[in-house]
Formats: C-alpha cells, sequence, structure tokens
C-alpha cells in the first residue's frame, strides 16, 4: 500500500473522526458538551440545510433494518448522504449488547456518502440511548442530508423517538396491526407513515387493510404503504412519501435536536441517582421510615434526587 | 457531569468465503455476557468492508474468524487498512482454523493473537481487557 494521499484515505478518517466523536457523546462528560457546542456552532455559521431525521419503529422482525438499506440506497443513488444509527438494547444483566444490525445492511466500503452506526442503549433502559440526540447533531454538522435512526422495536411506548425525529416511520410485518392494536395509544397515533413490509407474503394486503380502517377512525391519520424491501417494490413511492411528508410545525429540527439532548440527559441523571441511592441503600432506609410511618412522603422524592 | 466508563467495543467480522459462521456467534454472545458490545457483521464480507465497518463502529477490537485457509492473505490486509485510515490502535486478533506454524507470520504481520479451538471465552474476554489499547 502507497503513502501517498488518496481520497479514500481521506474520506476513512473523516469518517473515523466522526465515528470518535460519537463515542466521546456516548461516554459523556464535559468533551460530549464540547462537542454538541462546536456542533451547533459549525450548522449556526454554515447555513445548510438541516438533516431529515427519520425514527424508524416496530415490532422486532418487521425488516427494519433491510428496508432502511434499501431506502438508503436509492438516496444515494439520488445523491444524498445518507446516516443510520442502528440502536440496540444493552443487557441490564452483564452491560454487553449484541448490536446485529450490520447483517442485514449490505456493506458499501467505498461509499463516504453513507454513514452507519450501530448503539447500545446503555444505561437509559429505553429503546433510544441518551446519546442518539446529541450523536444526530453532529451527523447533521457532517453534512448528511437523511438521518434514520432505527429504534429496538418495543413498539407501544417508544417516545423518545418521537421528541428527537423530525418524522416517524412505523415498520409493521404482514401480520401486524390488527383494528385494536391500531386504536391504541402509543407510537402508532405518532407515526406519519406507515409501512406493511415483506408484502410479497400472503396476507400483507389485509394487514394494510386492518391499520387503514383502524387508523381512519382517527384524525389526520397517516398514509399506509406496502411495500417488499428485500424485492424493491413500493420502496421508491415510500422515500417520495418520506420526502412529502410535512415536517412538524413550530421548533426547527434543531432545537428538538437540543431539547431532546436536555431530555435525556436529565433522564440519564435522574437514573444515576437512583441507582446511587438504591445501591448505598439510601433508598431502602428512605422507603423503611415512610412504611413506619417514622417521616412524611412529601419530600423523599426531592430528596433522593438531590444525590 | 462526568465520563461514564464504555464497555470494549469489538467488531466480530466472517472476512472471505466460508460461511460456517457459528463459533463467531457463540463467541458474539459470549462477549456479550461478558459485558462487551459486539458489532457482528454477518458471513463473507470483504477486508474492505470489514475496514470501513471497524471504523464506522469506531471499535477497540476487530475480531476475525475465519475457517477458510485464507488467513495468511486476508487478515494482514485488515491491519494494514485500519493502518492507512489512521487507526493502528485497534486490536486485531483472529479465531478459527489457523495452523501453528502459521502463527509467527501473523503475529509479524500485526495480528495481536490467535485463538484457535478450545479457547474459552472468559479466556478471550480476559485477553481483551489486558490488551485493549484506548486513547
Amino acid at each position: 500500500m502507497s503513502d501517498a494521499p488518496s481520497p479514500r484515505r481521506a474520506a476513512l478518517r473523516g469518517t473515523r473522526e466522526l465515528a470518535q466523536a460519537i463515542s466521546s457523546i456516548e461516554r459523556g462528560g464535559a468533551r460530549a458538551e464540547e462537542l454538541i457546542e462546536e456542533a451547533l456552532a459549525h450548522l449556526g455559521r454554515s447555513g445548510a440545510p438541516a438533516t431529515r431525521v427519520i425514527g424508524v419503529t416496530g415490532p422486532p422482525g418487521a425488516g427494519k433494518s433491510t428496508l432502511i438499506g434499501a431506502l438508503a440506497d436509492l438516496a444515494r443513488a439520488e445523491g444524498r448522504r445518507v446516516a443510520i444509527l442502528a440502536v440496540d438494547p444493552t443487557s441490564a444483566l452483564s452491560g454487553g449488547a449484541l448490536l446485529g444490525d450490520r447483517v442485514r445492511l449490505e456493506e458499501r466500503p467505498d461509499d463516504d456518502g453513507r454513514f452507519m452506526r450501530s448503539i447500545a442503549t446503555r444505561g437509559s433502559g429505553r429503546s433510544l440511548s441518551h446519546a442518539a440526540a446529541a450523536a444526530s447533531l453532529l451527523i447533521e454538522a457532517a453534512g448528511f442530508d437523511l438521518l434514520f435512526i432505527e429504534t429496538v422495536g418495543a413498539g407501544q411506548a417508544d417516545l423518545g423517538i418521537v421528541r428527537l425525529a423530525d418524522l416517524i416511520l412505523l415498520v409493521e410485518g404482514p401480520e401486524g396491526g390488527d383494528e385494536v392494536q391500531a386504536m391504541k395509544a402509543g407510537l402508532l397515533e405518532s407515526a406519519d407513515v406507515v409501512v406493511v413490509n415483506k408484502g410479497d407474503r400472503p396476507g400483507a394486503d389485509r394487514a394494510v387493510e386492518r391499520l387503514r380502517s383502524g387508523l381512519a377512525l382517527g384524525e389526520g391519520a397517516p398514509e399506509v404503504l406496502l411495500v417488499s424491501a428485500t424485492e424493491g417494490s413500493g420502496v421508491e413511492a415510500l422515500l417520495r412519501a418520506l420526502d412529502a411528508a410535512a415536517l412538524p410545525a413550530g421548533r426547527s429540527g434543531r432545537v428538538r435536536r437540543v431539547a431532546a439532548h436536555l431530555a435525556s440527559a436529565v433522564e440519564a441523571r435522574a437514573a444515576e441517582r437512583l441507582r446511587t441511592a438504591d445501591a448505598d441503600g439510601r433508598l431502602d432506609s428512605l422507603a423503611r421510615a415512610i412504611a413506619d410511618g417514622g417521616r412524611p412522603l412529601r419530600g423523599a422524592v426531592d430528596e433522593l434526587l438531590k444525590g | 457531569m462526568s465520563e461514564r466508563s464504555a464497555p470494549i467495543r469489538v467488531l466480530i467480522a466472517k472476512p472471505g468465503l466460508d460461511g460456517h459462521d457459528r463459533g463467531a456467534k457463540v463467541l458474539a454472545r459470549g462477549l456479550r455476557d461478558e459485558g462487551f458490545e459486539v458489532i457482528y457483521t454477518g458471513i463473507r464480507r470483504t477486508t474492505e468492508a470489514i475496514i470501513a465497518a471497524a471504523i464506522e463502529e469506531d471499535v477497540d477490537v476487530v475480531g476475525c474468524s475465519i475457517l477458510s485457509g485464507a488467513h495468511a492473505t486476508l487478515l494482514p490486509k485488515v491491519v494494514a487498512g485500519l493502518r492507512d485510515a489512521g487507526a493502528s490502535d485497534v486490536l486485531v486478533v483472529a479465531g478459527g482454523i489457523i495452523p501453528e506454524e502459521d502463527r509467527a507470520g501473523l503475529q509479524a504481520a500485526g495480528i495481536a493473537a490467535v485463538f484457535g479451538p478450545g479457547s474459552t471465552i472468559a479466556e478471550i474476554a480476559s485477553y481483551l481487557r489486558a490488551n485493549v489499547r484506548r486513547a
């Protein structure tokens, strides 16, 4: 291998810088705050068009990763720069995680217009990592046009992504979406676009009907589309629907990303305080005192949050 | 807010043409249970794809599982590619079927360790904890 600077090498080094910055964000602390402020300052100066952030959620096995790969390929063919953040759960027992979303993604090693990063939920105990909002800002500052964030797929109560993303894409499998499920509160009511994936399988068109009739009872019902990520059918119509979907009114995406980051940081802090109080026995002794009538309940939560 | 300690990140890769990934999957799962964040790439990856994935995922370790006999060609390419991308601090280790007589050559090419059949997960985990080079 020669030592002459090549565009390929420069691209890989640029990618490494972004990848290492995301790791710093995951570790938190002063360096993470600096990186977020640098990204915001850069975005303020550059006046670059905003990144469209699409949260992708839905039950495990619905084909979210494969569908994101197909959407990314299509957007790349149109010359847009595409980033993917794929979130998988951290084991509460070991603190480790198995991040398997690359298995479903064609590798494109020569394409520096696509960036894919797997992140574990770590301490969040939710379907999103605490680092997701800040990582989105870094990706925006790196000049990506589209960002897909794939959540763990807990389905119903996956609301952190709603705060962060510009649009929510809900992916269902061909068995998904019976009418009662469709009426339940939760992600379905936050979805901007709903797709039934694996449209080549029997029953998929009936799933579309079920979702449409369930959703039609509400106001401003999202579109329901049929796609097959593996065969490629419907993917272009889906990308067009995501491009055309109206962004939330009011605050800009950037402001919402910062708000989502602050909300995550508060949750992280509170969770940390609770873990400490649990570990050093303060939670238990406080509970004992309240249960015995030795102290009032009032003020106990504030005391735990104070740390 | 202070920095949180981060789990060690490991890319488990299957370079080359053999499609037997049972060992790689057992290792991926075992390291998860040892507290590592494990990124599994799937089978039949090119060395270029492995290097790009290692950079994007900012891993501390690339573990290549190889049963095809192509280790002497493929593994040094991974090491060289990482170095070229400015990531020479990433530890490259190998597992699978690698003859004893090939090991010295691999180590000279920058492969930090070779784990053959019979290596335990605990052994691999403690090797990685002791040898990861973190910035």
